[in-house]
């Protein structure tokens, strides 16, 4: 059975093309600058080998059109016909309190998802168009939302709930949702399977630290609690973004600033986090180079970037009553050691003896960095979202 | 790993239907002022390639200058970040032939008059100028608010394709713009305008053509009314901007407004409209026109119903109140 995983943000759509029988990726690609000038789809076929198409897509439709195109050509494809296609699976952002679960795309699933939209109003739209043209172009295929929102669902309400006045939460819905749901749980279940845990009698911390970033606390299987908030500037800090922050310091400053609306969204957002700090880049790697050679601001966003992941590590371990296994994954997470390391310092009283050496130079791979005699398993896993909405699809529609 | 093919994208089509064009991919801008900048920041940002017209290369480079200006101000604060700044210039180019808007989707005229008729003639040149170069789909648009696009586009071979489009110079963050329909304007012109107001992420205020429109109209009645109140000595100039600003919500009283856009647009603006209508209403204020005739045209010379510091700042004492 092929299940296609689509991904649609505003100006790009990520697929994948999957076999669920024997787990291998047939193809993969991106669709980038969707309705803007100098757009292009890029795809990766089973033996790497790389394809660059150019030229107009006006609209999301399109780019799945060419996506299809594509996987079904003579010269890159890897499909006689779309209707080797069996089901899609749709990566949505934000599912808000209704949806749970993933679940099969229907007329009812669409309209509740669209009450949704004011959750996160620029990544759910795009999300829809993708989910709207792969109806139209793919009528018979059965479709399944699968939600970024939905593994955290299961947090108790004294952890998702804010301390506003609580008629803001029933009639916004404002609480605390969390992201990269899936990838938080692919890790930990990852880890399980190495390290022959039983998932459901556990005590996961996973930090998923790339250009946005959260911390999730996993207990028995679930999420417990998770960093990020309504929106995903809430938590640690990250490339561009604040993470935690007082809020009186943004009222304050757009004050001073006179600033609006739209510009303290882009402040938090865009400006902030270590780029803010450092003043260097929003890239790790550049920061890392930065205060290698002696630039202050650089060391003191690294030393800050790492104290609040260690604050987050003993919050749920405060949380969860212990912690059993600390996992670290993303795109900092799977390949910077010295962010792993400095991390992971000073935590030996909580029964985390972690293995420098063992850390060193590891990237994008699954690797166990404590010693033996650690109390609690500190490991790296590349993260894998895609297999999660691929198993979910195939659960779903074969029921 | 193997070596990158680059090949189109169009032979992977599903279906071999023809493929609707990117709208708007480019639009052209003649005359490149405050409005022109403005109206070019607005266009690339939001992925539009922008060509502007200039009557000289060293005309151009100040648009370019002051556009780079504009963006480091939001970069300042906090409204932008540098990597979009590159990106945002990397699709505003100047150019100083009409030759250069023959592929683009929407021609803008944006240029700076003096007097009424000098204006409507150099503009109706500018329609005709654009119009031997572009295609017979591309609309031609003028800013103005205040001359009707009917008669600016008398004398084209297709005025079906006029329209106004008035986008307020007055606050860059505006989110509304005025769409007037000429009489000769046709419907899918306008529709295809209305899609450009949507893409640039604004609201499309539609107008049936008349001089001034909504903003305009509205505005010059007010700053008359406040200069009456003023000129009786009922109470200051500032006070005056106080109560208009906590009273009616808004960001700047009808001086600082004036000053802002510049008194001399706005004697213009006012001329036009007495020239229309006949209606006294319409005719400026004494105090503006002492003003504009001793150049002091609000915040651009430094000098207007205020005084401003080098950075545009308000100075406490004011010109008119000095007395």
């Amino acid at each position: 059975m092929n299940i296609l995983v689509l991904n649609c943000g505003s100006s790009s759509i990520k697929y994948q093309l999957l076999n669920i029988d024997n787990k291998t990726v047939l193809a993969k690609g991106i669709v980038e600058k969707v309705g803007l000038k100098g757009s292009f789809l890029k795809n990766e076929n089973q033996n790497g080998d790389k394809v660059k198409l150019e030229g107009e897509v006006i609209d999301h439709q399109i780019g799945i059109e060419y996506i299809l195109g594509v996987l079904i050509s003579k010269e890159h494809g890897c499909l006689g016909s779309v209707k080797e296609i069996d089901a899609v699976g749709h990566r949505m952002v934000h599912g808000g309190e209704r949806f749970q679960d993933s679940c099969l795309i229907t007329e009812e699933t669409i309209r509740d998802f669209k009450a949704c939209i004011p959750l996160a109003p620029l990544h759910n739209p795009a999300n829809l168009k993708g989910l709207l043209a792969m109806q139209h172009l793919l009528p018979d295929v059965p479709q399944v939302a699968v939600f970024d929102t939905a593994f955290h669902q299961t947090m108790p309400d004294y952890a998702y709930m804010y301390a506003i006045p609580y008629s803001l939460y029933k009639k916004y819905g404002i609480r605390r949702y969390g992201f990269h749901g899936w990838s938080h749980y692919y890790v930990a279940r990852r880890a399980c399977q190495i390290l022959k845990m039983d998932m459901n009698n556990s005590k996961i911390i996973t930090a998923h630290l790339g250009n946005g970033a959260s911390i999730t606390a996993i207990l028995n299987g679930k999420s417990v609690d998770t960093s990020m908030g309504l929106t995903p500037v809430e938590g640690l800090i990250m490339g561009t973004r604040t993470g935690d922050m007082d809020l009186g310091v943004l009222t304050f400053i757009m004050e001073k600033e006179e600033l609006n609306l739209q510009i303290a969204n882009t402040l938090v957002n865009k400006h902030s986090g270590m780029l803010g700090i450092t003043g260097v880049s929003s890239d790790m790697r550049e920061i890392e180079t930065a205060a290698e050679t002696g630039n202050e601001r650089a060391i003191l966003g690294l030393k800050m970037y790492q104290y609040r992941v260690k604050k987050y590590i003993g919050a749920y371990a405060a949380a969860m009553g212990g912690v059993d296994l600390l996992i670290f994954t993303g795109g900092i997470g799977e390949n910077d050691p010295v962010t792993r390391e400095e991390t992971c310092k000073g935590l030996e009283y909580m029964g985390i003896e972690f293995d420098p050496q063992k850390n060193a130079g590891v990237r994008s791979k699954e690797v166990l960095l404590s010693k033996e005699s650690s109390k609690v398993k500190v490991m790296t896993i590349p993260t894998n979202e895609e297999l999660i909405i691929v198993e979910h699809t195939h659960r779903i529609i074969t029921g | 790993m193997a070596e990158m093919i680059i090949e189109p994208i169009e032979k992977y089509g599903l279906s071999k239907k023809d493929r609707p064009k990117i709208l708007f991919s480019k639009i052209g801008i003649v005359g490149c002022g405050s409005v022109g900048q403005g109206l070019a920041i607005t266009a690339s940002k939001h992925g539009i390639e922008v060509i502007f017209l200039e009557l000289n290369a060293e005309l151009i480079q100040h648009s370019l200058d002051e556009i780079k200006k504009q963006l480091d101000e939001e970069i300042n604060h906090w409204g932008l970040t540098p990597s979009e700044k590159t990106a945002i210039l990397s699709r505003i180019k100047g150019t100083v032939k009409y030759e250069d808007f023959s592929d683009c989707e929407l021609v803008i005229e944006a240029i700076k008059s003096t007097t009424r008729e000098s204006s409507l003639d150099v503009r109706k040149q500018v329609f005709k100028n654009i119009e031997k170069q572009v295609t017979r789909e591309c609309i031609i648009a003028t800013n103005s608010s205040t001359l009707v696009v009917t008669e600016m586009s008398s004398e084209l071979e297709y005025n079906d394709r006029c329209v106004s489009l008035h986008i307020s110079s007055t606050a860059p963050g505006a989110t509304v713009v005025e769409v007037a329909r000429g009489l000769h304007t046709s419907k899918e012109s306008y529709d295809k305008v209305m899609k450009f107001v949507k893409l640039i992420d604004k609201i499309a205020i539609p107008v049936i053509e008349s001089p001034g429109l909504i903003s305009v109209r509205l505005f010059v009645v007010l700053l008359n009314e406040a200069c009456e109140v003023l000129m009786e000595g009922v109470s200051s100039m500032e006070c005056i901007d106080n109560t208009m600003r906590a009273c009616f919500n808004m960001p700047l009283g009808p001086f600082e407004f004036a000053d802002k856009v510049g008194l001399d647009k706005i004697l213009r603006w006012m001329e036009n409209l007495f020239g229309e209508f006949g209606i006294s209403r319409y005719v400026a204020s004494p105090m503006i026109k002492k003003l504009v005739r001793a150049n002091r045209l609000g915040r651009a010379t430094g000098i207007g119903f205020y005084t401003y510091d080098q950075n545009g700042k308000k100075v406490i004492e004011s010109a008119c109140c000095e007395e």
